[in-house]
């Protein structure tokens, strides 16, 4: 019943063994140890999960893994360049967005799907962008914050830390 | 080589220092509970009540334990019956729960087992397989109905009432006959869930050769979740070892030991020491946990026209669900907390803490104080309007002050609650605003609130301990007992650490919350961490700065007393000058002739006297934090909605030790303020929690995020490290009533139950125009 698959994740080719019904969540947690990845509803309400297909906002735990074979999937510990943080990862951090930071790796996933089309977003394309993502211990206002900064320094030298989109 | 030294930081205190621990969570390094996996780790399940009050007849796990893959199955047959509870050194009697129930269920959720098995699957089909007998009881499941005689009797307590808790001082029958205006008002304050966004998950290992148990946890409170292990297991404390990981939020909701973390560590000894994990999933973590208690809070009191608060009675009856917890202390505070705040000499309120055969209350953020907060702080608007007199001026009129022992002998030393309500209502520009804006639906309102730092409830103490080592590189340790759960205390400490030692923060690391290797802390609540860890973080930094400048002095033949470390140097305090650099003296104490290692400890614990409970008088906590906060509203007549337009928040935190950690507290802790005023409500049906994900149970989410303008006043406490107090929960404490308060300002509607829904809201607006018809 297994099948080979082959999945691209932070640009790396991964080779799992798949019976199908496996969520990409559970791949990247379970199979292949990147647990920078969280889950916190199982059921695609809380955010936590969020990673990019091709640059996409999605949630892995409704995502089947062997439905993004071929695809470029990118995770929080796809950002940084060796030591060198991505600059929402840096913004996040330098302006207090983050506290327990269970839901941060979600919470950076989606805002970095938002900057790199809009790097000047307004408030409310940071609250619809971030709407699906649940924070409970610092309510919000230090990550929009962030979001405002990190557009700044993306905003400067698009190319930088950017992933190629696929339309 | 020594360390390089980022001279931004030469004096961390009052710094905004991003997270020490911050690089880890932003790239998805950083390891939770929830993330930890060993080989040939178990999946661990546990066996559940499926009624809400039965009797155990008969548990037979034989089918079970043929099911392949399973490796270990647990009932009460299996422990040694050992009952837990967070009260034992108040409330003997409220030590009410076995970690596996064995006689009776007292709730749907309640724990008799629990199953260790290859896979999740396996684990399931296992609990399946269990064949348990039952003979149901009668159940109730309503606060009310439960205190009447002829209700099920859900523990030995008369009337399903674990505690009463009269508080009573002066004389208030007599003195409320003298008052001009007396009112009495009923709210209604429902149970709500932590919600912390990693549930509640341990992994444990039980070496079996040496008999070593670890348990990898998601804990506010590691030593007391290993008092509680060894207790149960029948262990010595040095026997259990908690390891605190990163913790997903906590919020109360992890202070005590589970019945899972329990199970874990035995599942793993009869699977031979393979290590187990049990990790709930969220409609387990809403059932199954711990809960906000639901209150009725009845309060009436007196004032004089001058605006004198006379007198103050009523009754406090809170929803407990089926076993105690921290029930009776949450109770306690829910009515003491006035203390801190009015100057009332007449008070008499009775609180009773009631079973139900409900999911179990214990512990929330604010404990006690967000129900109490929205009752006393709308019913404080009330009176000022029947006198006719503005609520800040009437407030002026009957706070606490600096230097002052209460009615119930609390003493407050430091006290910033007149400049924080003053400060508050001069940024939202209150004069301007109040009772003028009515013609666009706009209102502003005020709630105040105090909170303590640290409450001596594990086992009468609240002692915190710290170590400080120097390396020979100059390079320092903080480990410390206290557990960052994600409020930044590991920064906020090791900044404290660093500006006692007199050095650059970037020569700092902290270890935190290891029962094995950090020395004793109570843990994270009650807004006790920097005051209380701090306090003993400086005295370790002291002792360790005094060892190093014992051998600069003996080595250069100058009086210790005469030196100080400060900046990163040694300075001779008579001629103010530096002496010799830090990394020079750290040489001196490695030094062929001293070779000494530098090892600083601290102990810390607050002065302060028991609280008496059969009359609510003691000095709680050493020292006192304050808190107003303004809200301004617009409601839609229409919808019924409410937006927030802005909250004004004035926090008297004694000194900030970071800034921007402090805001992020505020920030937060208004967050979930706003969301127990008008989303959250965890409601049950029959006794099964009704809306248990997060579809529908609400929380505030980005869209429409209200803005917060947070005012920090350092009143420096003398108590407090650096002059600093604890905060954390005292910013949702005053939240419901500042906006109760300020949609009344808007449109005239007092609203008395939360949460405050649209329909609610209508239904009010639609009321009072029947009234005025």
């Amino acid at each position: 019943m297994n099948r080979q698959t082959t999945l691209t994740i932070n640009r790396k080719k991964y080779v799992v063994d798949l019976q199908g019904h496996e969520t990409l969540l559970e791949v990247l947690r379970d199979h292949l140890g990147l647990t920078g990845t969280k889950s916190s509803c199982d059921d695609a309400e809380c955010g936590a999960c969020t990673v990019h297909i091709n640059g996409h906002a999605m949630l892995s735990c409704i995502t089947l893994a062997r439905d993004v074979a071929g695809e470029e999937i990118t995770t929080i510990e796809g950002l940084a360049q060796g030591d060198d943080l991505h600059p929402i990862q840096q913004t996040f951090l330098d302006h207090g967005a983050v506290q327990c930071g269970f839901c941060i790796p979600g919470m950076i996933m989606s805002s970095k799907a938002l900057l790199d089309k809009n790097s000047k977003p307004s408030q409310e394309e940071m609250e619809y962008a971030l709407d699906g993502n649940i924070c409970r211990c610092a309510g919000y206002l230090k990550m929009f914050n962030a979001i405002r900064e990190a557009g700044k320094i993306m905003g400067a030298r698009p190319q930088a830390n950017s992933e190629k989109e696929t339309s | 080589m020594p360390i390089p030294v980022n001279k931004n930081y030469t004096n961390p205190v009052g710094k905004s220092i991003p997270r020490i621990d911050g690089r880890g969570i932003v790239t998805g390094q950083t390891q939770y509970a929830f993330d930890v996996r060993f080989p040939n780790m178990l999946v661990g399940k546990m066996l559940r009540s499926p009624h809400a009050h039965a009797r155990i007849l008969s548990i037979d796990t034989s089918k079970a334990e043929q099911l392949p893959g399973v490796r270990a199955i647990i009932t009460a047959k299996d422990t040694d019956n050992i009952k837990f509870g967070s009260n034992e050194f108040f409330f003997p009697h409220t030590v009410d729960q076995m970690a596996l129930e064995s006689e009776k269920v007292r709730y749907i959720g309640d724990e008799i087992g629990a199953v260790a098995a290859l896979d999740e699957e396996t684990a399931q089909e296992a609990l399946k397989l269990i064949d348990v007998q039952y003979e149901i009881l009668p159940a109730v499941f309503d606060v009310e109905e439960a205190m009447k005689p002829d209700a099920p009797q859900i523990h030995d307590a008369l009337n399903n009432i674990a505690v009463i808790l009269p508080v009573n001082f002066g004389n208030p029958d007599r003195t409320i006959k003298e008052a001009d205006y007396v009112r009495e008002d009923v709210f209604y304050c429902p149970a709500a869930h932590h919600t912390a966004m990693e549930p509640h998950v341990c992994v444990a290992r039980w070496e079996t050769s040496s008999d070593q148990i670890t348990l990898w946890a998601s804990t506010q409170a590691p030593f007391k979740c290993r008092e509680a292990l060894a207790k149960t297991l029948k262990k010595n404390l040095n026997d259990v070892r908690v390891i605190k990981m990163a913790v997903g939020g906590g919020f109360g909701g992890k202070l005590e030991m589970l019945p899972m973390d329990f199970a874990a560590c035995l599942l793993s000894k009869k699977a031979g020491g393979l290590p187990v994990k049990i990790c709930l999933n969220r409609e387990e973590e809403f059932s199954y946990t711990r809960r906000k208690h639901g209150m009725i809070y009845k309060i009436k009191s007196g004032v004089k026209k001058d605006g004198t608060l006379v007198a103050m009675t009523g009754e406090v009856i809170a929803d407990g669900g089926a076993y105690c917890s921290y029930g009776p202390t949450v109770l306690a505070a829910a009515i003491m907390r006035i203390f801190m705040v009015y100057k009332i000499q007449h008070f008499r309120v009775s609180g009773y803490r009631v079973y139900t055969n409900t999911p179990i209350s214990g512990a929330m953020r604010g404990f006690g104080g967000v129900q109490s907060g929205f009752a006393i702080e709308s019913h404080m608007d009330m009176l000022a309007e029947g006198i006719d007199m503005d609520p800040i001026e009437f407030r002026l009129k009957n706070i606490t002050s600096p230097n002052m022992t209460t009615v119930n002998k609390m003493i407050i030393s430091s006290n910033g609650l007149k400049e924080c309500i003053e400060k508050a209502s001069g940024a939202a520009d209150w004069k301007t605003k109040r009772g003028k804006q009515k013609h666009v639906c706009r209102g502003i309102g005020i709630g105040i609130a105090a909170d303590v730092m640290g409450s001596k409830m594990y086992k009468s103490h609240e002692s915190a301990g710290s170590i400080v080592k120097v390396e020979e590189d100059g390079s320092v340790y903080l480990f410390t007992g206290a557990a960052d759960t994600g409020q930044g205390s590991n920064t906020a400490l090791s900044q404290i650490a660093c500006q006692e030692l007199g050095v650059s923060f970037s020569r700092i690391k902290c270890t935190s919350g290891d029962t094995e290797i950090t020395p004793f802390d109570t843990g994270s609540f009650a807004s006790r961490v920097t005051f209380i860890s701090g306090n003993a973080t400086i005295l370790a930094a002291r002792d360790a700065k005094r060892q190093i400048l014992e051998i600069v002095a003996h080595q250069h033949s100058l009086n210790v007393e005469d030196l100080d470390i400060q900046a990163e140097s040694v300075r001779h305090l008579k001629s103010h000058s530096s002496f010799m650099s830090f990394d020079k003296a750290l040489d001196l104490c490695y030094s062929f002739n001293y070779g000494k290692q530098i090892i600083g400890r601290g102990s810390y614990n607050p002065k302060t006297t028991p609280i008496d409970f059969r009359t609510g008088e003691g000095n709680v906590s050493g020292s006192y934090s304050f808190e107003a906060q303004i809200a301004e509203v617009e409601v839609n007549k229409e919808t019924g909605e409410v937006k927030i337009l802005k909250i004004w928040d004035a926090h008297d935190i004694g000194k900030a030790i970071n800034p921007q950690s402090v805001e992020g507290q505020i920030e937060g802790s208004l967050a979930m303020g706003i969301g127990y005023t008008f989303l959250e409500n965890l409601q049950f049906k029959k006794g099964r929690v009704a809306n248990p994900n997060f579809a529908n149970y609400r929380l505030p989410r980005a869209m429409g995020t209200a803005p917060v303008e947070s005012i920090l006043i350092e009143t420096n406490d003398p108590q407090g490290p650096f002059g600093a107090k604890g905060m954390g929960e005292a910013s949702l404490i005053p939240t419901s009533a500042a906006i109760a308060n300020a949609i009344y300002d808007a449109v005239g509607i007092r609203l008395k139950e939360l949460p405050f829904t649209p329909d609610k809201i209508i239904k009010a607006l639609k009321e009072k125009d029947t009234s005025q018809k």
